[in-house]
């Protein structure tokens, strides 16, 4: 949790405290298709410091996923720029985008997106072998990764061997092996039942509580609640969310 | 690399058929390059037989309209003796023709034509075919007021007798002057042709077989020299002790007779000098472009089983789009992506490759025993058949490489995620 509140959409006192983590200012990204454009993030300014958690909600097509891949280095803003830890990112190039994902960047997917062909090990192990930490203290980081959300007894089983909610929670695991600084959460518990979806809701909490930046998107006011602040995408724009009952 | 061989293993099915392209292409690859250059070296090593260091001086095979026969007598021999002083040449004239022979004991038999040459014994200089059974001419076999002892060459011996070493011994029947002659075989020279079966498949009317021979001193009958009579020779055979020595020879001679390499001269009224060497040369180059035949073949398959690899390797790429990007999410670079699918491709094709070693070689095996192909496999074919298959993994795996590597995670995961 942040330890100062403040207005993720107010980007000019961002680095007070020097917490700033990721800051878009006026970051744009139009997608070209022939003579069409079509601008899916108009113009974003937004804020996320250090332990933030925040929910970003909005209709299909209104851009969340656009600001989640903006946010998670996977796509460049063609306006404005990104700064993450103080570095502009936007034009960074791809071997040097590929350091910040695995880095500081933990992606979790509503549909899990596990290697079907690995065990669960293996599968939170992935991006350590991208960042070039050894075979056997890939497997130990990995299996205490396991160990902490709660599958330690699961770690050899693959995923067809495992539930929806103990995918979803390799796939946390995955993401939070390597340290990461902010989590990007998309649509996390979309396709879990209520059980699972709050146990990988509280996982995701705790580790919020212990100062990574969370950006989760989701449909469900009820998930979004869980979240400090609530963002609302709606063409492309960004602005403030209901207010947390 | 790890990741790349857990995905070979983790779907052998794919894999399995991915290395089996491979492996046709390396046995096919094997096949040709054992055949080509076990044929090329095979040849090379037959036409060594027939006198590599041996200039023959001879009548054109053809004379222009009205043109003269050039003179080819004892006076003409004397002058190449004077002509290569020095050189230390074995000067062997010969009178050759055809005739009729038949097996003596075998009176029912229609005698078969063939090749006969009468010479000295030194003859036997010109070629260095060795002999198969009983021995060569000798002074005293053309002392005797006639001659009455021949060589046969093997194909001779096999046609006349059932059993080319019972020809020794026997006596057969020469159609000389209108008359038949018998004649004592005292020896029979070995095959030189090792691939004489594989020879006559694509020569059946030997009209190859027959240049050749005509070419070289190669007959089926040898008789010593006084056999034919006197009169003009038909041409002479000039044995040299090295290769340099058959040049100098060769540029001696043709100062004053036509050199064979020259066309107009085949047709023409002089004398021609004809040097082996160069004819075996020409043929060499003839068998080397018969082998880069055969390795464009081979290339054209390696080229067909490249782009059928590589398509099935394109079609695992969009499989796995999911899987490419989440390995971008998590920090893969481009360049990991492409080396991880380049990796697994190499795999495949090499393991493919090792596969279609034994294939290629049990294949031309075979097709030695059938056919008589001749078929060489030595390590180094191995060695350039494994070096293909890497290529070939390397080839298949450009395109479907380069395709993950470009592969946007956005778009993959905007497409596919929600």
């Amino acid at each position: 949790m942040s330890p100062v509140p403040h207005d993720p959409l107010r980007v000019e006192d961002c680095d007070a405290g020097g917490e700033a983590l990721a800051l878009l200012e006026g970051a744009a990204r139009t997608y070209r298709s022939g003579a069409v454009a079509v601008e899916a993030l108009q113009p974003v300014n937004l804020c996320v410091r250090r332990g933030d958690f925040l929910a970003v909600m909005g209709p299909s097509g209104s851009g969340k996923s656009t600001l989640l891949h903006v946010l998670g280095c996977l796509d460049r803003p063609t306006a404005g720029r990104y700064l993450l830890d103080g570095r502009d990112v936007s034009a960074l190039a791809d071997r040097e985008l590929a350091a910040v994902r695995n880095a500081t960047i933990g992606f979790v997917f509503q549909r899990f997106h596990l290697l079907a062909d690995e065990s669960a090990v293996r599968n939170v192990a992935l991006p350590l072998l991208y960042a070039g930490v050894g075979r056997v203290e890939r497997a130990r980081r990995a299996a205490e990764a396991l160990e902490s959300v709660g599958l330690g007894p699961r770690m050899a089983h693959r995923p067809n061997q495992m539930s929806g909610g103990e995918q979803q929670r390799v796939a946390l695991a995955r993401a939070l092996v390597k340290r990461p600084r902010l989590l990007l959460a998309d649509e996390p518990t979309g396709n879990l039942d209520t059980v699972s979806g709050e146990r990988v809701l509280s996982l995701i909490q705790a580790e919020n509580a212990q100062g990574t930046a969370v950006i989760m998107i989701t449909h469900d006011p009820e998930v979004a609640a869980r979240a400090e602040t609530t963002l609302l995408m709606r063409d492309g724009r960004l602005m403030a969310g209901p207010r947390p009952v | 690399m790890g990741e790349g061989l857990r995905h070979v293993a983790r779907h052998p099915l794919r894999s399995i058929l991915t290395a089996f392209t491979s492996a046709i292409a390396i046995a096919v690859t094997v096949n040709v390059i054992s055949l080509s250059f076990g044929m090329q070296a095979d040849i090379a090593g037959d036409v060594d037989l027939f006198g590599r260091r041996t200039i023959d001086v001879g009548v054109p095979p053809a004379l222009a309209p009205g043109a003269p026969v050039p003179a080819l007598g004892d006076a003409e021999v004397a002058r190449m003796s004077e002509l290569l002083v020095g050189l230390e040449p074995i000067v062997v004239p010969r009178r050759q023709r055809a005739s009729p022979v038949r097996a003596a004991a075998d009176t029912e038999a229609v005698p078969q034509r063939m090749q006969l040459v009468a010479a000295p014994p030194a003859y036997v200089e010109t070629l260095s075919i060795p002999l198969a059974y009983g021995r060569w001419l000798v002074e005293a076999d053309d002392a005797l007021p006639a001659p009455n002892a021949c060589v046969l060459d093997h194909a001779a011996a096999a046609r006349l007798f059932a059993d080319p070493a019972a020809a020794v011994g026997a006596e057969v029947e020469l159609g000389l002057d209108g008359a038949l002659r018998r004649m004592r075989v005292v020896g029979v020279l070995a095959d030189p042709m090792r691939y004489r079966e594989l020879f006559e498949i694509f020569d059946e009317g030997e009209g190859a077989r027959t240049l050749t021979s005509s070419l070289l001193s190669f007959r089926n009958v040898y008789v010593p020299a006084r056999t034919f009579g006197g009169g003009a020779y038909t041409g002479v055979s000039i044995v040299l002790p090295d290769d340099e020595a058959v040049l100098e020879a060769q540029a001696r001679l043709i100062r004053v007779w036509a050199d064979a390499s020259d066309l107009r001269a085949l047709s023409g009224s002089s004398l021609i000098v004809f040097v082996r060497r160069q004819w075996m040369e020409a043929l060499g180059a003839s068998t080397m472009q018969g082998s880069m035949l055969g390795n464009i073949v081979w290339l054209l398959i390696v080229l067909v089983a490249a782009v059928m690899i590589s398509t099935l390797n394109l079609i695992t790429v969009r499989e796995r789009y999911d899987e490419v990007a989440l390995r971008r999410c998590e920090g893969a670079r481009r360049v990991d992506i492409a080396m991880q699918i380049t990796f697994e491709g190499m795999t495949t094709a090499v393991i493919g490759g090792l596969a279609g070693l034994p294939i290629g070689y049990f294949g031309a095996s075979v097709m030695r025993s059938i056919v008589g192909f001749p078929f060489r496999f030595e390590l180094r074919y191995a060695i350039a058949a494994t070096g293909v298959a890497v290529l070939l993994g390397l080839l298949s795996s450009v395109v479907p490489a380069r395709h993950a590597a470009a592969l946007q995670p956005a778009r993959v995961l905007g497409r596919r995620l929600r």
